[in-house]
Formats: C-alpha cells, structure tokens, sequence
C-alpha cells in the first residue's frame, strides 16, 4: 500500500471521509472509486452549470448556476422514495380493498401472461422475399404455445428437412398436446417450379403468447417458395428485405 | 390519534388539541396555546400583540399574518376584533399585505402556507424579545419556502416548520440551561428527563442548519453530541455529515424523523417538573420544539430506572405510543385440516413390528381433533383466502406428520447436532440463502445477481422435459412425476440469471415448486423449480429489496424494502395486494406469523412492526433495538417473536401483549439468522461473528411474568439471564453464518459462506 506521505491530497481527504463516518474497514480500491465518483460528479455539475449560464447569457458561471445544475441532477439520478405521506396515502387506498378470493384449482397461479417472462423472446425470419409477386402469406391465427426447443424445426431454406405436407386447408384446429404441421396454400402463381426446387421454408411463426399450456406446441407453416430464380434474386437482396420483415409484422 | 399526522392541516389541529390534552385544564393563560383557537383567546393574542410596543414593519407584518389567517379560518369576528385593536393604520398595508399573503399563498399549497403562518405566528408570540431578529428575516423565509415547494409539497411544510426561530446564538444557552436543570432534578426523575436530550438535540440542531446558521450549528454540535447515549452514535455521525439546508431535502429519513413525533414515555411528576421549569422562562425555543415535534406520552406510577428506559428505547421515533400496542392480535395457529394418514407396508416404524398381522386401518391425524372448539386467540379459518390443499400438499403433510414422529426431542440435555453448509470461493458474494422446509434444497442468492440451487440430498436436479418429449410419454402410468422430468439436465446445482442487481433474499415456497428472490434491481422473480426458468418479475418497488419470504401456505408472499414500505401480493397478481407503510426507514426484514395472517417487518429505524393482512393496519409496534433489525423469527406456536439486529442482542417479544420479555445478549455482531426448533424449545441464532448460538427458550418464556401492570404500561424489567439461557455456542472458521435452518427431526442445519 502506498505510503500515506505519497498518496495525494484527494485520497487523504478521502480516508478521512471514511474515518469521520465510522467506517473502519474497506478495501484499498475503495478510494479510488469516491475519488472517480467525485472527479464525475463535479465535472458533470460544472459542465451542466457552464450550459446554463450560457444559456442565460452570463460571462461567468456563478453559483446559481451550479444550484441549479445540482438539482437538476439530483431529480435525475438521485432520486429519493416517495415520501412519507403519499405512500401512506397510496397504502390507505390500497388496504381498502378486500384480498381477492382465491380460485380454486387452476393450476400455477400466474399473473395474466403479459405480465409473465414466460413468452419467447424471439421470432423466427423468413426468407421468402415480401412484396413479390407470390403474395403475402400470413400465418394463420391459430393460437400457439411455446416454441419447443428443438432447433431443428425451424428450418430456414434446409431442402433436407422436408416436413410432411399436408393439403388440408387452414382450419383453426384444437390444440392438444401434438406436433403437427400445417401447410398454408400458397397462390398459385404462373412461375412455380417444381417440387424438386421447392424448398421448405418457415414462415414467421405468429406466436400468440395468450395461451400458455404445458405441453408446447409447434406450429410450422410451410410455404411451397415459387421459384429459385427470384430466390436468387433475393438473397442479393435480402439484406434490404430482412427491414421489411420486421415491418410487415 | 393517529401517530402520524396525515396532513399539515391535521398538524395545525393537533397543535390546538395537544396543548389542551397534554397541560392541565386549569386554563393555563399561556399564550402559546391559544393560537388559532377559539375566538375567545385570539384578543388574548391581540392584546398582547398590540401591548408590543410602536408597530414596526415587521410587526406589521406579523398583523398582517394573524388577518390572513383569521380570515382563512373564518374567525371573522376575531378578525374584526384584531383590526380594531390594532389600528387602522393597517389599512394603508393591508393592501401591500394582502399581496404579499395572497403571493404566498398562491405559490405554495394553501396548507403549508397555513401551517407556515401558523408557525410564524406562535413564533413570534413566544419569543416577543427576539421579534425583531425573527420578523424580517421570517416572511421572506416563508415565502422562499413555500415558493421552494414545488418538489414537493411536504417538503416545504415540513421545512417550513423551522422558520420559527430563535437567536441562533442562544441556543446553545437554552440547551445547557435544560442540561442544568435536568441535572439537578432527583434521581428518580432525572433518567425520564434525559430522555428529551437526543430529540431535543436533533431538532435543534435541523433548526440551525435549515435556517443557514451553519457556524452556530457546527459550535452546538461539537459542543452536545458527545453527551448523548451511545447507541444514537450512528444517527449523530449521519447528522454531522449533514452541513447544508439542501442536504436535509434528498433525505427521506430525516424528513420522516421532522413529520412524526418523537414519542416519549414519562411518569406525571416528571412531565410536571419539567413543564414548569419550561414555562417559566420566557423565551423559551425549547418548550416549543417540545410542543410541536415531541409527543409525550404520560403515564401515572413510579418513574422508569435508566436501565428499563434504555431496553425499550434506541428507535428513530422515539417509543411506542400505549394506544399502538392496544390492538387484539391474533396469534393462534390455524386448525390443521384432517387427513388420513394411511398405513403402507414399507413403513417401518408401524406400531406392530413384532409380525402381528399390521391392521390396515387407516390412521387419522389427531394433532387436528384436538379441540373441537375454536381457540380464541386463532384467527377465523377464512379470515384470509388461503389456497386449497393440493393433493400433493396433503402428501406433504403426511411426510411431515411421518417425520414429526421421527423428531428428536430437544432441551438444555439434548442440544441439536449442526451440519454447516458452507459456500466456498464466494468471494464475499453470498448475500442470501434459504432451505426448503423439507430441507432438500438449498438457494443461495450472490451479489453477482444471480440464484443458485443446490441439491442437499443425493437426488439430482431435473428439469421438464420439452414439450416434444412430453406429449410421448404415457399420462397413465404411477410414476408420471417421475418420466416428466428430463435426465439429461440433471445436474448437482442450477444457476438462474435474470437480476441485474445483487440477490438479497431467497425464498422457497412450501410446496417447493417455486422459488422467489428479490434483489437491489427492485424487483421481485419468481422462479420455477420444474423448469428452473424465471416465470414473473414483481416490479413494485423502485428501490432495492432487502426480504421477502413466501407464506406458510404459499400463494402469497411479502417483501420490503430501501422505499420504507412492505407489499404484500400474490403469485397471481402483478400488483402488490397489501401496502404496509409506517416505519421512517428501510425495511430489512419481513417475515410472515405461521398462521399467515400477520407479517412482521424489523426496519433500519430500530423498530418492529406487526402488521394485519386483512386490513394494512399496524397493530403492534415494538421497539427497543439500538440498530437496524436484520432478522425476525416467530415461535411454532405464534405466541412469541424473536429478534436480532446490529447490536449483537436477540429481543424476545410477547406479541399478544406488546411488551419485551426477554434480552438475549452474547453476539458480538450482527444477528443475520434467527429460527426456532420445530417445537419451539431452542432458538438458534447466527452472527457476523462466526458463530451459532444455541438458547433455551422454554426457558426464556417461562420467565415472564405478564400482570397487569406490565401488560398496561408496558414497563418491563428484564432478568438479566443471558447467560443462563445460553446452551452452547459453536464456532465456525471465519465463516459468517448466513441462514439457520432445523430439519423436520430437528437437526439443524447453518449456512455461511468462507471468507478468511
């Protein structure tokens, strides 16, 4: 530790801080930070207060100045709980009200799902270029659960993966504890390739987080994409259309 | 009345009302009462206004502000009376006047500048001499205080209460006038009246510094601070920071010390003594600060020794007020429901072991048929919604009654063994931690923010399968509990992120299905321990949270924290339910009664507070610690709490009366876990001083002596028994011990984390 002889005058004036308020044990980087707070704080203080007296067309900043760059600050980043009366007014307004009767048997009593952590906190891109000539797809509004984890659904231009198809129309099914995939027709356009060059693509899964169950379901929608070409077209593109597939929803 | 005034209008008729409950009805003619009171006394105060020799401007002034108010109260015909007295050259003045009061009551709220004239007013009645000192200087303080009033309006009326003043030099005379008299008075009295010294102090010196006498408050400080009791040492090195009329406004503290009054507990004699030593003199700052910051509660009987008066006092509101404690609490414990306990083949400890064929006759439990009558101090079975039992509740309960058979018995002959749960390579980080009542999960909380969960036993932590794996098992079958979770997460422990703030208080709910944790972020998590995934965040309070815990039953839980309330709320419900509000500084500890129908909170300010859960109200106010309270424990059977703060003493309480029955010194340093054995006969205790105490608390209740001289006035004698009561204590190698826990056989169980 350095001798106190060396250090400077600003950590002197800080050990004595610490000894006039009783705290007899702290770490040697303590200092350091009071005196990176202070040399912050003043500096933040001095720089507000020198806009204000500018503003005020003053030559010099003079002490209101400073008052004023302080309470500025203080409102802003020192903020102090309520005070006394207007929590126990908020408290009496609160007390008044009976405690709700419980349900009984519902499950894990959670608050409505907005108010949970419980939803996705992700969405899945698509590729398919938007504003084509295929038409907008929307998913279907079929209520979902929670995405399940498997990564390997969500399969973005894998030609592998190709998920059963299915030529049912879209229906708003009942959800049960199944993986099950829908295929959304897609309009017919004149340029449709065949199926050899049709890839598999996923749509933006439309999660509604309204209806959390414990089993999770998977809604994929599979899009038949109409042909490679403007695909290819696409993915110069792409970089442009990822914008427009935050906006489109 | 309430202990609090609501409002400076409140204060302003608590002001007439108190003069009259607390002085004699002997129509004392003091001119300090009559304010703002009935007509008849305000020519009283006329008089003796106009008797103050040739009006000056600052008297005028003053007039003027007896008008303004008289006419607000619509006291016309003193009004008249007044200006008659006074002259009609006040006509010329009154329009300048008029100004000036309608200036002052247009920029603050009309009740601060009520309360202001009002103070302006007594102030300079009271000190008719110093009227020239205070007059000029006074209006225009009022007027910058009001007009400061814009932050908030409490503020301005809670400062602007010390724009009366005196000669700021005297003060130091009129508090070694007050140190002599108190010195000279006999014994007996003279421990009562140094009680007044502290507030008297405190309020003085605010005075000085909110008036910008900074050089005379430095001199009054240095000069009185030494002479106060030692355990107010931290207070005071808090107010000598304190140098400056701005740093009073961020400080809720000090304002809450400002709006409620010091409660203070003095025999008749004494209050008398003092009263008439006060009245005597003239002018005399004192007696009105006693006035209007100070409640003295008085009592008949023999005045209290100093060692009865420094048990029960050391909080930041003085004691507490008779009429805090009157309130019937009911500390009984709930009926436990009926259950049948069946009789199962593997159980070994069946009662014919010998080979006899084992009758299968289902065994019911009889702890709950008992008393078919409803014990009088319990609360109503549905007082408070509490959840249903589950079935996996009920089978929980069983495992309970199967254990509480299997209990061991403790008592001074047979302490309990420990087993110490100790965090290595913590790094100072562990901040809270917490078992679950079957002791098969540990939660330790650390200042990095995050939650870790242990398992204590050797089965391993899983998690829920996906929602793939699920829809393939088969629902039918016995052990569906068991397929649902997902081997490959299995693991020793899990780490849950999701603070962004060091983690204070962990809390596991009985059903162990869920765990809570609140942190310095603000906010309160609730977590699942199928998916070890957080499920809620509770945002109510904007500062740090320094405790919660979950109810006995579950379902609710209560947290309290940095912004001097504590919430009550359900899982349920994203808004707290209950709001319990009071204590004049953080709230570090909250605990539930075991019957869920009360919560008690220990605060930075030195008190307990037992709340109602039905209603918000407090009902029991306890004070006696001479620090901030950091750990709180209620007794099996309800009727008794414990407590441990920063002073190293554990405080044993009577709820159902209110009073103090037991002092535990012995720790060196904070108290951070306290909990009694499962049938109530031991308290262990851990502190910052590396050990874990063991107490014999049969022991320690069945001293008391609760007749009705202590149940009425509180007073309380406490043995000095420490040591008797004292079983064992236990050291661990520098490990302060965090959290204390005994098992359902009463094996107890400490955790603490290494810090050489």
């Amino acid at each position: 530790m350095a001798s106190v002889k060396s250090a400077p005058k600003d950590a002197q004036v800080m050990v004595q801080i610490l000894k006039d308020m009783g705290i007899t044990e702290y770490e040697p980087r303590v200092i350091n930070q009071m005196l990176e707070f202070t040399y912050r704080y003043v500096t933040t203080i001095l720089e507000d207060a020198k806009i204000y007296s500018s503003h005020a067309k003053k030559s010099n900043v003079d002490a209101d100045d400073v008052r004023l760059a302080i309470q500025c600050r203080m409102d802003q980043s020192f903020t102090s709980p309520p005070p006394r009366d207007f929590l126990l007014e908020v408290a009496r307004q609160k007390n008044q009200t009976p405690l709700p009767l419980i349900k009984p048997y519902c499950g894990p009593r959670l608050p409505p799902d907005r108010y949970c952590l419980t939803a996705p906190n992700y969405r899945l891109k698509s590729l398919q270029k938007k504003g084509s000539s295929v038409g907008r797809i929307t998913a279907p509004r079929l209520s979902v659960g929670a995405v399940t984890s498997r990564p390997s659904t969500p399969t973005l231009g894998n030609p592998a993966q190709t998920v059963s198809v299915t030529n049912k129309p879209v229906t708003p099914v009942s959800l049960s504890g199944q993986r099950f995939t829908v295929q959304i027709p897609t309009s017919q356009s004149s340029t449709i390739k065949s199926a050899a060059t049709s890839t598999n693509t996923v749509q933006n899964v439309l999660i509604n987080p309204s209806l959390i169950g414990s089993k999770n379901i998977v809604i994929t929608t599979n899009m038949v994409s109409s042909q490679t070409s403007s695909n290819e077209a696409n993915s110069l593109k792409r970089k442009h259309e990822d914008d427009d597939d935050y906006d489109a929803l | 009345m309430a202990a609090i005034p609501d409002g400076p209008v409140k204060s302003e008729t608590e002001l007439e009302v108190k003069p009259d409950s607390v002085n004699d009805i002997a129509g004392n003619p003091n001119v300090v009462q009559g304010i703002g009171g009935t007509p008849k006394t305000s020519p009283s105060v006329a008089a003796t206004v106009a008797s103050v020799t040739p009006p000056d401007i600052t008297d005028r002034q003053t007039l003027l502000a007896v008008l303004q108010f008289l006419k607000k109260n619509k006291l016309l015909e003193s009004e008249e009376t007044l200006r008659k007295e006074s002259g009609l050259c006040l006509d010329n003045e009154e329009q300048s006047g008029s100004v000036d009061g309608g200036s002052v009551c247009a920029t603050g709220d009309a009740e601060g500048s009520d309360a202001s004239l009002l103070s302006r007013v007594s102030g300079v009645t009271s000190a008719p001499a110093a009227a020239a000192v205070t007059g000029a200087p006074v209006p225009a303080k009022v007027t910058s205080a009001t007009s400061a009033g814009d932050d908030q309006p409490d503020v301005s009326v809670v400062l602007s209460a010390y724009s009366q003043q005196g000669d700021p030099a005297l003060y130091q005379v009129y508090y070694s006038g007050l140190k002599k008299f108190i010195e000279s008075v006999l014994d007996c009295h003279r421990a009562e009246l140094s009680q007044v010294f502290y507030p008297l102090f405190v309020h003085m010196y605010l005075e000085l510094v909110y008036n910008q006498h900074e050089a005379e408050a430095k001199d009054f400080f240095d000069k009185f601070h030494g002479d106060q009791e030692c355990y107010y040492q931290d207070d005071l090195r808090v107010l000598s920071g304190l140098t400056k009329k701005e740093h009073m406004k961020g400080n809720e503290t000090l304002l809450d010390f400002r709006t409620s009054k010091f409660v203070l507990r003095i025999s008749r004699d004494s209050y008398q003594l003092l009263k008439r030593h006060l009245q005597e003199r003239q002018n005399n700052q004192i007696w009105n600060i006693i006035q209007e910051h100070l409640y003295i509660d008085i009592f008949d009987g023999m005045p209290r020794s100093k060692s009865q008066i420094d048990s029960m006092s050391g909080s930041l509101a003085g004691e507490a007020r008779r009429e805090a404690n009157k309130a019937k609490v009911f500390y009984g414990l709930l009926k436990e429901p009926e259950i049948e306990v069946p009789l199962d083949d593997e159980d070994e400890e069946a009662e014919n072991e010998e080979g006899k064929p084992k009758k299968k006759k289902p065994k019911k439990d009889s702890l709950g048929s008992k008393s078919k009558k409803q014990d009088p101090n319990a609360p109503q079975q549905n007082r408070i919604p509490l959840p249903e039992l589950k079935d996996s509740d009920k089978l929980d309960k069983i495992m309970n009654m199967k254990e509480a058979t299997k209990r061991i018995r403790l008592g001074p002959d047979s302490l309990p063994s420990i087993c110490f749960y100790t965090f290595l390579n913590a790094y100072q980080g562990l901040t809270a931690v917490d078992f679950t009542d079957d002791s098969s999960l540990i939660a330790g909380g650390f200042a990095d923010s995050t939650v870790r969960v242990w398992s204590v036993t050797p089965k391993k932590l899983r998690g829920v399968k996906s929602a793939a794996d699920l829809s393939l098992i088969d629902k039918e079958s016995d052990d569906v509990l068991e397929r649902i979770m997902d081997e490959k997460t299995a693991s020793e422990s899990k780490i849950l992120y999701g603070h962004s703030g060091p983690v204070y208080g962990t809390s596991f709910s009985p059903d162990r299905n869920y765990l809570l944790s609140c942190s310095e972020d603000g906010t309160v998590r609730l977590w699942s321990l199928q998916t070890f995934t957080c499920l809620v965040g509770y945002k109510g309070h904007n500062y740090p949270v320094w405790d919660t815990q979950f109810s006995p039953y579950g379902y609710y839980f209560v947290s309290g924290g940095h912004d001097r309330v504590a919430r009550l709320w359900a899982t349920d419900h994203y808004q707290p339910l209950r709001m319990f509000s009071g204590h004049l500084a953080d709230v570090t500890s909250t605990r539930f009664h075991p019957n869920c129908n009360y919560v008690v909170t220990g605060s930075a300010d030195r008190t307990i507070r037992l709340w109602d859960v039905l209603t918000g109200n407090c009902v029991r106010i306890l004070t006696g610690h001479k620090g901030p309270i950091h750990s709180l424990a209620f007794s099996p059977n309800g009727k008794f709490l414990a407590s441990g703060a920063t002073d190293g003493r554990i405080l044993l309480w009577d709820i159902g009366h209110g009073v103090m029955i037991g002092e535990l010194k012995g720790h060196t340093d904070t108290i951070y876990a306290l909990k009694f054995s499962r049938d109530g006969e031991i308290l262990a205790s851990g502190s910052m001083d590396n050990t874990v105490k063991l107490w014999d608390a049969t022991k320690a209740f069945d001293d008391i002596e609760t007749d009705d001289f202590t149940a009425a006035t509180g007073h309380i004698t406490l043995p000095e028994n420490s040591q008797d009561i004292l079983l064992g204590t236990y050291v661990t190698k520098s490990t302060a011990v965090v959290h204390v826990h005994f098992t359902r056989r009463n094996l107890l169980l400490a955790a603490g984390s290494y810090n050489p």
